[in-house]
């Protein structure tokens, strides 16, 4: 994404509050949270469990609606849209990697790659698709079923497919939370690429705080609200960090 | 274990309703028919009770003794007078009788004034209600009518008629009423009107009362048909019918007015029974549609489990447990859908009971669910369901506790071919069936067609799977582009689980192979009624709307100018070698220039004494040469055959005027054919001369006919084979009608299998919204998957049905059959339908994937 005047935050949100429930059942998971995110920056978001941090993606992202407050994806307001018009937004603006269950299983590792050009009906850049491929080492498996690939792998098909439409902004929950290790290290450098290579803006949401190593910045949240904010992470920082706020 | 099978249903309604609206509707069929025929005897046999009430005892003719079998079932046609004056005198005479009145029956029908103008429709007034005329006796009890208005019939030449029908045909007391019979019109002065019994319920039909006399003229017969008689205050009825009974004639009975009510009543019955077995037929083809869902469902819904069921083994359930628990929970909702069923059938009775009432007035009685009825329902409901949910169970009960490990819901794929292999072998016992059914000419064929035609559906809804597989395959690449990935996932969501897919689509071809199979048959039948009238040379046919054409109406006809000649055809009915058969009557001279008479030799051979036979009787072994004795009403004749009539229809021997004389006395005219000389022209013929045309003679004809024989019905070739036709088009309707229950069922099948899809596939759809697919597409998605099963489940049922009713056709050939006609435009319409029927089937199913919450879908684990 490099069009002129180009808009320099990729994502944002105000005064965001997200409740759920309602009375004695009430859950507040975003309690007033402002934040930007730059274009060409990856950014982690971490917090103890049921902090908000999925809550903040989701809403971010424009699958859930914040309950006041509003949010945009690239200069577009998505408060106001109507449901229609977010499914454009998204499908034109967002990639998404979730924590599992990524891919449909009927449609083979290319399929699903190239799905979000086919649901809006795009061609397929050729040259682009065979660079990711290239670099995500897919090139073998471009033909099997999600279920003959493993978890690495289909991962990995996951963020191929979050690339493809070279999308503004990309949020991934927990992407590598079920991979090993050496897998997660492979996935998430290979984001870290993206983002430095072909200026990909990623939100990502991690426990892990190697993980958030790989990251420009770091969010800290706590009980709906960001409480701190971490710039060139090391992932001995975060740790120290996390241990301080008791985690 | 029960408890567990309740929170099950409780837990999950959703996905058993449609499963119980499917058992619930076929069952709602019998209960509903039940209770229609139930209300139909209690009607009549208030009615019998009526007719009977006042008379104590009834004298008629024995219906054991005599051979007229068809006078025992019907009250209303009118019976041969086999009392003289003198036996009802003798019956007067036995002591305890108060009165002994004879009655008797004319044949013939009140008509509405001579308004001089032309009847729009010739064909229209065929039909209608038939008038019932007696000879008036004056006394309530005897007559079952009270005068209302003015008073009883005292003199010959007078007249009285039921209340409502001197409204409805216009008259009023003074007029003079038009009767028509054989003989010709009479008319009478109408003196009054009558109420029959307490509210004149006559379901439509004309009631009136003559003189003595004149109904002995009118029915040409000086006895009377039956004797009622009232007894002396206090008399023993039983004791007196028997007295009766020795004074009576060879041949006759006394039996008292309460039995004879009953006996109407059994009769009646025995009628009606056949209408329950008619429609609990259909309610069969239902609930094996029926049964197509619940195995379905219950296969879904145990594979949606199985991480459950796996749990549950982990724990220490045994599989027998998880057996009895799914079919505990099969038996809660044949409980709670055969209630539904019993309720909706007893409304749909009441509702068509209505219905009925607007057209033919109240003929029902109380409107009671029958006992019966509701032991029906359950029955049905529950054998079916359970039948059905066994498969899954034991399925269910096989499921390893390895399994709840398992990431994936959906188990690895089983290879089709012990599916195929059984399916083949099903489909190729089925069809041989079926062959020896129709072909082998053995007793009870329908049992083996029935058996064979289960078979083959069966075997071919295994089949279906294979063959469905490899064409959604082949379908993925058109369907991706026209409708882009939508298009794309549904043909893999078919292809993904074939078995589902294909037992779905069966469902629906069970119904549509059977209005096939109705179509082809009835398409079949109509290019026979044209190769029919095809072979007629007549310009005109003449029946009469109640009864034979009378010999009177004939030579009208003949006077009239322009007529070249006609030929009559005329039915009895004779014994020969101890079986009844249709003995058609003939007039060899003109026969053959009238209609092409497939012969040999030609009908003008034929001649007094001989006779034609057709192939049953030559089944019996006669032959050509050989000499057969037929015995009618009236006597024997012994005949020489020489010659055949090459088809099964019309009758089964042939013979001339006086030879039918002999047999049957009078020969009732069922049909005359006329003949037009030159002089008359076609309509659309050039006429420069102004020659009369076909419609002119016509109405000619009808004219001259008009005065004495108003009951005479002319039409034109064209205008009968229309009239067939649409008979023909009537049963396909009523038939279609039956089956439209098992055509819903199957409908439903096709949303339940998509909404337990739906269900399974939440997180997929989930995902596909999350990366940015429209509603509307994952609408449009759905749909298609819909609509390919609907319309591959009709195509299948086309095949079938046609092949089958080819077969029937075929075997059928006998009975004038000469070839199969394919309903194409019935097919195409079908086609049409099933992609529709697959759109609105995909309506609940596309409403709830396109309505699900992204971020739930996500989150549901599974
Ligand atoms: N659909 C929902 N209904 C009610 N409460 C919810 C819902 N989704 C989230 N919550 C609540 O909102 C809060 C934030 O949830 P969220 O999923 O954002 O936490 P999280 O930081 O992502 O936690 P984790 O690290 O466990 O994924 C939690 O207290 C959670 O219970
Ligand atoms: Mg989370």
């Amino acid at each position: 994404m490099t069009s002129t005047a180009a808009p320099a935050l990729a994502a944002s949100m105000r005064d965001g509050y997200k409740d759920y429930g309602t009375g004695e059942a009430a859950v507040r998971a975003l309690d007033g949270v402002s934040v930007d995110i730059a274009r060409s920056e990856f950014t982690a978001i971490m917090g103890p469990s049921g902090s908000g941090k999925s809550t903040l993606l989701h809403t971010l992202a424009g699958l859930d609606k914040l309950s006041a407050g509003s949010s945009t994806i690239a200069d577009t307001t998505i408060t106001q849209l109507s449901e229609a018009q977010i499914t454009e937004v998204r499908r034109k603006y967002i990639g998404f990697v979730f924590q599992s269950f990524n891919l449909i299983p009927s449609l083979t590792a290319r399929e699903n790659i190239t799905l979000p050009l086919d649901i809006s009906g795009t061609k397929v850049d050729k040259a682009w698709f065979d660079e990711i491929i290239g670099i995500l080492g897919l090139g073998q498996r471009l033909t099997h079923l999600p279920a003959e690939l493993s978890g690495g792998q289909q991962q990995r098909v996951a963020v191929a497919r979050a690339l493809v439409s070279r999308p503004e902004i990309i949020f991934a929950d927990e992407p590598s939370g079920n991979l090993d290790s050496r897998s997660g290290a492979e996935l998430l450098s290979f984001m870290q690429r993206a983002v430095k290579e072909f200026g990909q803006t990623i939100v990502m949401v991690t426990h892990d705080p190697t993980a958030a190593s790989y990251a420009d910045r770091i969010l800290f949240l706590e009980d709906g609200q960001i409480v701190d904010e971490m710039r060139e992470p090391t992932a001995e920082r975060v740790l120290d960090r996390m241990k301080q706020m008791g985690h | 274990m029960f408890r567990l099978a309740l929170k099950s249903v409780r837990h999950n309604p959703k996905r058993l309703i449609l499963t119980a609206i499917a058992v619930a509707l076929g069952v709602s069929l019998v209960a509903a028919t039940q209770t229609f025929t139930n209300a139909l005897s209690s009607g009549f046999s208030d009615l019998f009770d009526d007719i009977y009430s006042g008379t104590d005892i009834v004298v008629e003719s024995d219906p054991d003794a005599a051979d007229e079998d068809d006078q025992g079932g019907d009250p209303f046609a009118a019976a041969e007078g086999v009392f003289t004056p003198a036996d009802v005198e003798a019956i007067g005479a036995v002591e305890g009788v108060s009165i002994a009145a004879g009655g008797l029956q004319v044949n013939g029908s009140v008509v509405g004034p001579d308004t001089g103008d032309e009847p729009d429709d010739p064909l229209a007034s065929a039909g209608g209600a038939p008038s019932q005329i007696f000879n008036w006796y004056g006394e309530p009890r005897v007559d079952q009518s009270t005068v209302v208005d003015g008073r009883g019939v005292q003199a010959d030449g007078e007249i009285v008629l039921d209340l409502d029908s001197v409204e409805n045909l216009g008259y009023a007391i003074g007029d003079e009423v038009r009767v028509s019979t054989d003989a010709g019109v009479d008319e009478f002065a109408l003196v009054g009107t009558v109420r029959f019994g307490e509210d004149n319920s006559l379901q439509g039909a004309t009631l009136a009362y003559i003189s003595d006399a004149d109904a002995h003229r009118l029915a040409d017969d000086p006895n009377y048909a039956s004797v009622s008689v009232i007894a002396e205050e206090g008399e023993d009825l039983d004791r007196l019918a028997s007295s009766i009974g020795e004074v009576l004639p060879e041949g006759t009975r006394a039996i008292t007015g309460e039995d004879k009510a009953a006996e109407q009543t059994e009769a009646l019955d025995e009628v009606l029974q056949y209408v329950d077995i008619f429609a609990i037929a259909f309610a069969f083809i239902s609930l094996f549609v029926g049964a197509y869902i619940i195995v379905n469902t219950f296969r879904i819904i145990v594979t949606q489990r199985t991480r459950e069921f796996g749990l549950m083994r982990a724990i220490g359930v045994t599989g027998r447990q998880i057996r009895s628990m799914i079919l505990l929970e099969a038996l809660v909702v044949a409980l709670i859908a055969s209630t539904l069923g019993v309720v909706l059938g007893y409304l749909l009775a009441l509702a068509f009971a209505w219905l009925v009432s607007l057209f033919a007035g109240d003929i029902f009685g109380t409107m009671t669910l029958p006992l019966e009825a509701v032991g029906w329902a359950y029955a049905m409901g529950g054998a079916v369901t359970l039948v059905s949910a066994l498969l899954p169970a034991i399925h269910a009960s096989r499921v390893a506790p390895m399994e709840a490990l398992r990431e994936s819901a959906t188990g690895g794929k089983k290879p089709l071919k012990v599916r195929n292999i059984v399916g083949a072998a099903l489909a190729l016992i089925g069809a041989v069936l079926v062959t020896v059914g129709l072909y082998a000419g053995l007793d009870k064929p329908y049992i083996w067609v029935g058996a064979g035609a289960a078979m083959l559906v069966i075997g071919v809804t295994l089949l279906a799977a294979q063959l469905l597989s490899p064409l959604a395959g082949g379908m993925r690449r058109p369907l991706s582009a026209w409708f882009r990935v939508d298009g794309k996932l549904a043909a893999n969501n078919i292809q993904r689980e074939p078995r589902r897919s294909a037992n779905t689509a069966a469902a629906l071809m069970i119904g549509v192979m059977l209005l096939a199979l109705v179509a082809t048959f009835t398409e079949s039948l109509k290019s026979v009624v044209t190769e029919e009238f095809a072979s007629t040379k007549a310009d005109l046919f003449a029946t009469g709307a109640q009864g034979p054409v009378p010999d009177g109406a004939i030579d009208v006809i003949e006077s009239v100018d322009g007529v070249a000649f006609t030929s009559s055809v005329g039915f009895g009915t004779a014994t020969y070698d101890d079986m009844d058969y249709a003995v058609a009557v003939l007039d060899p001279a003109t026969a053959a220039e009238t209609y092409e008479y497939a012969t040999d030799p030609a009908i003008g051979e034929l001649s007094d004494g001989e006779v034609y036979i057709n192939p049953t009787i030559e089944e019996v072994g006669v032959e050509v040469g050989d000499e057969v004795v037929l015995t009618g009403p009236e006597g024997e004749a012994p005949l020489e055959v020489t010659g055949l009539y090459l088809s099964e229809n019309e009758g089964a021997f042939f013979v001339t005027f006086p030879t039918g004389e002999d047999l049957f006395g009078d020969v009732q005219v069922v049909q005359t054919l006329i003949v037009f000389d030159d002089s008359v022209v076609a309509d659309d013929a050039e006429n420069p001369g102004g020659a009369v045309t076909f419609s002119e003679q016509q109405e000619a004809i009808q004219e001259a006919l008009s005065e004495d024989f108003p009951l005479v019905i002319l039409a034109q070739p064209g205008q009968l084979e229309q009239l067939a036709n649409q008979f023909i088009d009537l049963l396909l309707g009523i038939i279609s009608a039956l089956l439209g229950s098992a055509l819903v069922i199957a409908l439903l099948g096709v949303a339940n299998t998509l909404l337990l899809s739906v269900t399974e596939r939440t997180r997929e759809i989930g995902l596909l919204r999350a990366v940015g697919m429209k509603r509307r597409s994952v609408w449009r998605m759905i749909t298609i998957e819909s609509m390919i099963m609907a319309v591959f489940g009709t195509i299948l049922g086309m095949v079938l049905g046609v092949a089958l009713g080819s077969a029937l056709v075929l075997s059928l050939a006998d009975f004038g059959f000469n070839g199969v006609t394919i309903p194409w435009v019935w097919l195409i319409v079908y086609t049409v339908l099933a992609a529709i029927a697959g759109v609105l089937a995909a309506i609940w199913p596309a409403y709830r994937a396109s309505r699900l919450d992204i971020l739930q879908a996500i989150a549901a684990d599974g």
